[in-house]
């Protein structure tokens, strides 16, 4: 790797720009934090209305509210990260189809419809077979809603450590993260212990695949290219190391460790400590995976 | 036509002449640039040795700006120029976080992204960049590389092992190319870089009212 020559070259750059600051900084985490509780708060309503239909009903009106207070949350943080957020509109008229910031705007667009339509069938009309219809249309939509911030970062050509095949796992981890997390937050004791255990080992799958995938690249992300070795500089004992810590044990270690606790101990308490460990967890952990890979000088 | 720009780094001396021109020509605004030279000294004393770099904006011809603009702000001109429309850009910050190249910034005056464009209106009125009129040493060529009589398509014939473009790996086809360049001066990742050797210092903003 080239950086093995500086001890031979001694070469020091004494005159340039500046280092690069941070483009894409807590606005677009929340940004991304917030559509995983969107989006998963859904996969998690048509996996519990599928497999408990009698249990699970009451959570058909706050899960569809909750998902569009985040989805507005996460539409809100994409319009106030733009330079220019009144020009918001160009996405509409002059789209540029191979963006993946125009293909997702198209999207959450169409999501947000069929959220607003769900409410329409449950709250108005009171009609469960339409919302339960329209929800199986939301859920096959709110997988690419999910997916195309994995696109974007896979079209950030200059960093090389956002890669689309682990994003993209990541991201859809993030949600049922998060909507297994916000769910049991939002159900209480009102599930049976069957669904408790159901939403518990979601949670702690997804904690553990998306650990696994974080320590994968932590590991062996630098021996492939030498970008991702000097971007992973920056949590190998640079300056954001703590941080990434902190990100992995609340996100994942300590959802993963209460799961296996209240389900022996049968404890609902610890799940509630184990998702809001988790939603704290996985905003930290976005965050630092977004912000490293802009302190890499490109030039 | 296709056009393209090449650097002869045995004859850059380090001037900043072609870094003055494009601001004056293209009005940049102070703490951005459209074109720097980056110098990188290499060696221990007394055996050492300073190297210069003008840096901009590539034009590839498979541009990951282009691609990731939402609103086709970053468009493709006829001649192969990587044009952007001011009016049309949102400021996502795509673009920065595309190039490969640290070319895009974001111009503070107007809020939206900005870079190189060969000096566009010029080249309409049949004038070369101001980057390579102001050139002392006429280390810059610029020129159409699909016309084979041109000077920089002749230059590229006669350097034909010594041509290279930076980050090739990227797949960006970059219609920009350096001759006598090596790793330090090409690769970011090949010379260290601290804090403290700016252009620029960080005296960009007054806070003007409220209390203090």
């Amino acid at each position: 790797m080239v950086h093995e020559t500086l001890a031979a070259t001694n070469a020091i750059v004494v005159l340039d720009v500046a280092l690069p600051s941070v483009f894409w900084g807590w606005i677009i985490t929340m940004n991304m934090w917030a559509k995983s509780v969107g989006t998963g708060i859904i996969f998690l309503t048509f996996f519990l209305l599928k497999k408990y239909p009698e249990q699970t009903g009451f959570i058909r009106f706050p899960a569809v509210v909750i998902s569009i207070v985040f989805i507005h949350l996460f539409l809100f943080f994409t319009v106030i990260d733009l330079h220019q957020m009144f020009r918001f509109w160009h996405i509409f008229f002059y789209p540029h189809l191979t963006s993946a910031i125009t293909i997702g705007a198209w999207m959450a667009t169409g999501f947000v419809g069929l959220l607003l339509a769900m409410t329409y069938a449950i709250y108005m009309k009171k009609d469960e077979a339409m919302y339960d219809k329209l929800l199986g249309w939301t859920t096959l939509l709110a997988i690419p809603v999910t997916l195309y911030t994995a696109g974007l970062m896979a079209e950030a050509t200059a960093r090389e450590l956002w890669q689309m095949p682990t994003e993209s796992a990541q991201m859809i981890l993030a949600a049922l993260l998060a909507g297994s997390a916000t769910m049991l937050l939002l159900g209480g004791n009102k599930f049976s212990e069957a669904v408790k255990k159901d939403l518990a080992l979601v949670l702690g799958f997804s904690a553990a695949a998306a650990f696994i995938l974080y320590m994968s690249e932590y590991i062996f992300g630098g021996m492939k290219a030498e970008e991702v070795a000097a971007t992973l500089a920056f949590v190998k004992g640079g300056e954001y190391t703590a941080m990434f810590w902190i990100g992995q044990v609340l996100a994942f270690l300590i959802p993963m460790a209460l799961v296996c606790l209240s389900l022996k101990n049968k404890s609902y308490y610890l799940l509630k400590i184990a998702a809001v460990s988790a939603l704290v967890g996985l905003w930290v952990s976005k965050h630092v995976w977004l912000v490293i890979p802009q302190l890499l000088n490109m030039s | 036509m296709q056009l393209g720009f090449l650097v002869d780094l045995h004859l850059c001396m380090g001037c900043k002449g072609c870094e003055i021109a494009c601001k004056v020509e293209n009005e940049v605004p102070l703490s951005t640039w459209r074109l720097r030279v980056k110098y990188v000294d290499v060696g221990a004393f007394p055996e050492t040795k300073r190297t210069f770099t003008p840096l901009r904006c590539n034009h590839c011809a498979n541009a990951p700006c282009e691609r990731i603009c939402p609103v086709s702000a970053l468009h493709y001109l006829e001649n192969g120029i990587v044009n952007i429309d001011k009016e049309r850009c949102i400021g996502c910050a795509g673009c920065v976080m595309a190039c490969p190249y640290g070319a895009i910034y974001i111009d503070p005056q107007t809020q939206t992204a900005d870079k190189c464009t060969y000096c566009a209106h010029r080249i309409a009125s049949s004038m070369m960049p101001s980057c390579v009129v102001a050139c002392p040493v006429e280390a810059n060529i610029f020129g159409d590389l699909d016309d084979p009589t041109s000077n920089i398509s002749k230059y590229i014939q006669q350097h034909q092992g010594d041509v290279q473009v930076r980050k090739p790996e990227k797949g960006t086809d970059p219609h920009h190319f350096y001759v006598g360049g090596g790793n330090v001066q090409l690769n970011p990742l090949a010379s260290f870089r601290g804090e403290g050797h700016n252009l620029f210092n960080n005296l960009t903003h007054i806070h003007l009212g409220g209390h203090h």
